[in-house]
């Protein structure tokens, strides 16, 4: 295992540029996952680890060694593709054993080593078959065993799971996890899924644009967004962003948003606030935190109790999100099924902003920080 | 082993990327090498090469005299040439509207699950696999004015009629049109229905559920869609008429005199045989000026069709 | 989708199946019908052919004109038959397809998988290569062959169809090359493995489809070719076709159209035998140039 330091990483394709600068250093063992929309930089960001692209400028350190101008064979990486890349013409022992071939590796350890990794992932029963042969999570389990089979000092998945139907992505999404827990392996990888990222990740760095917006493990970056971008792109359905008028109240400051009625809600760092007073911002709020009145959090200190109009209703079996619009922004409230909402009726919310964060209109970054 | 190779990377310059001298790192270049230096000099080199004998007067050898223009002029006051020119005209005209017609028309009739639909398409397409000198051959027989097609029909009952264009001078380019047609055609054939078959079957199924019929559905719906195909079919069709050499030589030799020249035979004539490479040299230079004019648009929107996907 | 199928069997429906049969298999025998005229003429003799119609049968099947086009009929000055310029034309052609095909493959297997700067420039350079009329570069190919001293042999005509012929095989090759997906090649690159070993142990592999179709094409159109063996070719190097042209156009004596039917079919024999067994392939290369991807 080695840890992986990513300085200032350049890439440009003529007069664009794909990778701003991007700094990112990880453990050994650590689990990195990259997320963000497609096009952000973060495929290219892989590529040029694996030595797949070469970088601009900058620099790339596996454990201590620079490997930024080192070619793919030399920086002992595996990788897991989306398409599972797998050899179509060799069978799956051969796919697995391709790379110890590669490097040299005497038969009788090749065997062995395809015995143990096909036993890791139960595909002994597979060894023999081309991968057309295979179902697509077959497929996938071939293709971690490929990268296994080395020992590398790291792994990379580019989107392993996407191609996957629902219930097997979470299958191997568990597998996966395991796997990690078991072998302690560093892991740098890929996805748009940001449950996938949330549920696997030891850090996670949210890209846009060809730069890192915010590198964190997934709770800070799920509670402590630094910008509109990541508070957006993670969690589903995404933090609401209410717009909300900084007002003077007793000497501190909070925020006045327009529910059925104007209401005024605390806010936890008021004084933050104090350079907007009069103008407005946007209050980010988590949709289960905006629930249905709840008796143990009655009274509690930033919980306030306001009528909003039910605009829809989306019942998700053990929540039913109720949509309702504050100015024009709309805003998603997590309640119980049993709770009695119906489209085109007022009704109670209580707004719980203990853990609400805010966002500069204009530019979209953290005044709470 | 790992260790000392990434060490190598490292021992670089640190301020810019140090030069791969590596052999793998120059495999492709090096592989692609004989292909980009062939093409090169015996495309692109040829080429000009061409050109700049257009504009001597090289006869039996090539001189490098430059008469500009000269040999231009004199190919278009040539009466072969302008014969050559609007025989290619009416050869190329013809031949270009009769192969697409009768290929869509084949491809579409095909189309309609046909028993024997794979017999009848090898049929239809073999003579695309002959050479052009076989053709020309075969047809110089069946055209025979006296003992071809002509004594076959009066043999038949038909006492009056009369068939002998390849000997006519006002009508011999019209055999060079039948043998091309039979030779091409089927290949037209085969490319509109490899059209017909990528159409996507839920847009037809679409068209039949808004009500239209088979015929609306071809003329609406399937034949739009296969603009593409026309354009490649009509580039590749004028191509094989601008290029045509061997057929004239097989078939008629340019005769009867040189009614049924066209400019491919014009060019191997005065190049090769009449000593008059500056006239020749001219005379290709034309003809490439004419797959250009073709060509280059079509090109230009494969190439910018592919950037789209 | 049955209903409709049982709803098609009105008479009027019938009538024009009955009239699209009648139609195609009309056009069939049009297209037929050259080639079964050699074949009938091929076997008769002279005075046959003088009496009877195109498609009157011959009385016996007479193999003479057959023996004497195979190695008896003069094709300019000599009088060996086909024979020698059929074995000819397999001289050149053997190499010239084994190397224009190798190329090919390397050379599609860089633009679809090891891109480099220009690397499509060139490529859009070569389709070029692919259209121009071959008028444009006969005089100084001539002048080259002569320089390299390969004037009128046959390792002149094998060298003027490579090149002319690797645009094409390339474009094949490229095409075929690029529907393997990139991912394919990176892993083998992590894998640890080379240009050459990558080529060879994942790429080779799976181009069994491509190679037969560019094989048959290159096979077909130097077996046909016309211009450059009557071009560049010597007496005792001609190609089967200018041989051919050259027997059809020798006049001595009174026109043997029988023999000439004869040499035709020969000529003909081993691109139409490779049509017959592997007809899928031809085809898919005739389209693989017209219709991309």
């Amino acid at each position: 295992m080695a840890s992986l330091t990513i300085d200032n990483v350049k890439k440009r394709y003529g007069q664009t540029e794909i990778l701003k600068g991007i700094n990112i250093s990880i453990e050994a063992g650590e689990f990195l996952i990259l997320v963000g929309p497609s096009g952000c930089g973060k495929s290219t960001l892989m590529n040029s680890i694996a030595g797949l692209e070469d970088v601009s400028e900058g620099r790339i350190l596996i454990g201590d060694n620079d490997v930024t101008y080192a070619s793919p064979k030399d920086r002992d990486i595996a990788m897991v593709f989306q398409s599972y890349a797998l050899y179509p013409n060799m069978t799956v022992a051969e796919n697995i054993s391709f790379g110890l071939e590669m490097r040299k590796v005497p038969k009788e350890e090749r065997e062995a080593e395809v015995e143990r990794v096909a036993e890791m992932l139960q595909i002994g029963h597979l060894l023999k078959r081309k991968p057309a042969q295979l179902s697509g999570g077959q497929r996938q389990r071939v293709a971690m065993g490929r990268a296994l089979a080395r020992r590398p000092k790291m792994y990379l998945f580019d989107e392993p799971l996407s191609n996957l139907d629902a219930k097997l992505r979470v299958e191997m999404r568990t597998e996966i996890k395991k796997l990690h827990q078991k072998l302690g392996t560093t892991i740098v990888y890929v996805t748009h899924d940001q449950i996938e990222a949330m549920t696997l990740a030891d850090r996670i760095a949210v890209m846009k644009d060809g730069e890192v917006q915010q590198l964190g493990t997934p709770q800070e970056i799920y509670d402590n967004p630094t910008n509109l971008f990541v508070a957006g792109f993670m969690g589903s359905p995404a933090m609401n962003f209410i717009p909300a008028k900084v007002v003077e109240q007793n000497g501190s400051y909070a925020l006045e948003l327009q529910a059925a009625t104007p209401t005024v809600v605390p806010f936890p760092k008021p004084d933050s606030l104090k350079a907007h007073v009069g103008k407005e911002i946007l209050l980010g709020l988590r949709p289960e935190m905006i629930t249905e009145p709840q008796p143990h959090k009655e009274g509690k200190e930033f919980v306030v109790t306001a009528d909003i109009d039910v605009e829809v209703t989306e019942p998700m079996g053990a929540d039913t999100m109720v949509l309702t619009r504050i100015q024009s922004a709309e805003v998603n409230c997590r309640c119980n099924p049993a709770y009695p909402a119906r489209a085109g009726e007022a009704i109670a919310m209580m707004f719980d902003t203990s853990k609400a964060v805010a966002f500069d209109k204009d530019n979209g970054q953290r005044i709470d920080n | 082993m790992n260790k000392n190779a990434a060490n190598a990377g490292s021992g670089a310059t640190p301020a810019g990327r140090p030069a791969r001298l590596s052999l793998a790192d120059w495999m492709p270049k090096i592989v692609m090498a004989p292909t980009v230096i062939a093409a090169i000099v015996c495309i692109y080199g040829y080429m000009i090469w061409t050109a700049v004998l257009s504009f001597t007067n090289s006869r039996m050898l090539p001189t490098y005299k430059f008469v500009g223009f000269d040999q231009y002029e004199r190919l278009f006051m040539n009466d072969r040439w302008m014969v050559a020119l609007s025989n290619l005209g009416i050869f190329g005209g013809l031949f270009i509207l009769i192969c697409l017609f009768l290929g869509v028309m084949l491809a579409i009739f095909l189309d309609q699950k046909i028993r024997a639909e794979g017999a009848i398409r090898t049929i239809y397409l073999y003579p695309m696999a002959i050479s052009f000198i076989v053709t020309g051959t075969a047809w110089k027989w069946l055209l025979n004015p006296t003992n071809g097609i002509e004594k076959m029909m009066i043999e038949l009952g038909f006492e009056d009629f009369r068939f002998n264009w390849l000997s006519d001078p006002d009508m011999v380019v019209y055999c060079l049109v039948i043998a091309a047609v039979w030779q091409a055609s089927g290949f037209v054939m085969a490319l509109f229905l490899a059209g017909l078959r990528g159409v996507d079957s839920e847009m037809i199924k679409a068209a039949q559920l808004d009500g239209a019929s088979t015929i609306t559905t071809y003329r609406r719906i399937i034949l739009p869609s296969l603009k593409p195909v026309f354009f490649s079919a009509l580039v590749i069709l004028s191509h094989i008429a601008i290029k045509s050499f061997d057929l004239v030589a097989a078939l008629t030799n340019g005769g009867p005199g040189y009614s049924s020249d066209l400019p491919a035979n014009f060019m191997y004539a005065h190049a090769f045989t009449r000593s008059q490479i500056g006239l020749g040299a001219a005379s290709a230079m034309v003809m490439l000026g004419c797959v250009l004019a073709i060509l280059i648009p079509y090109l230009y929107s494969e190439l910018r069709g592919e950037r789209h996907e | 989708m049955s209903n409709v199928a049982k709803r098609q069997t009105s008479t009027l429906d019938k009538v024009l199946r009955i009239a699209l049969y009648v139609c195609l298999f009309g056009m069939a025998a049009v297209y037929l019908a050259p080639f079964l005229v050699m074949l009938l003429t091929s076997l008769k003799d002279v005075e046959e052919i003088r009496s009877g119609t195109l498609l009157s049968l011959p009385s016996s099947l007479n193999f003479d004109a057959w023996s004497k086009a195979w190695s008896g009929a003069c094709t300019g000055s000599q009088c060996e038959g086909m024979a020698p310029y059929f074995f000819n034309s397999f001289q050149i052609v053997i190499p010239a397809v084994a190397i224009s095909t190798l190329l090919g493959a390397l050379n599609g297997y860089v633009i679809s998988h090891w891109k480099f700067k220009g690397s499509d420039v060139f490529f859009a350079a070569l389709l070029v290569g692919c259209f121009i009329p071959f008028q444009v570069i006969l005089l100084p190919m001539a002048r080259t062959l002569g320089w390299l001293g390969i004037a009128n042999t046959t390792t002149g005509l094998v060298m003027v169809h490579v090149v002319y012929g690797v645009a094409f095989t390339t474009l094949f090759f490229r095409n075929f090359y690029q529907s393997i997906p990139v991912e394919l090649v990176k892993a083998a690159r992590l894998d640890g493995a080379g240009f050459f070993t990558i080529f060879y142990r994942i790429i080779l592999p799976v181009s069994t489809p491509i190679i037969v179709v560019t094989v048959i094409w290159q096979f077909t159109q130097i077996w046909n070719d016309f211009l450059f063996g009557v071009a560049f070719s010597g007496f005792d190097t001609q190609p089967v076709t200018v041989a051919l042209n050259n027997l059809v156009n020798t006049s001595f004596g009174g026109k043997e159209y029988n023999v000439d039917m004869a040499a035709a079919i020969i000529a003909a024999l081993p691109t139409l035998v490779v049509y017959i067994l592997a007809g899928k392939y031809f085809v898919r290369g005739l389209t693989a140039g017209a219709v991309k991807g």
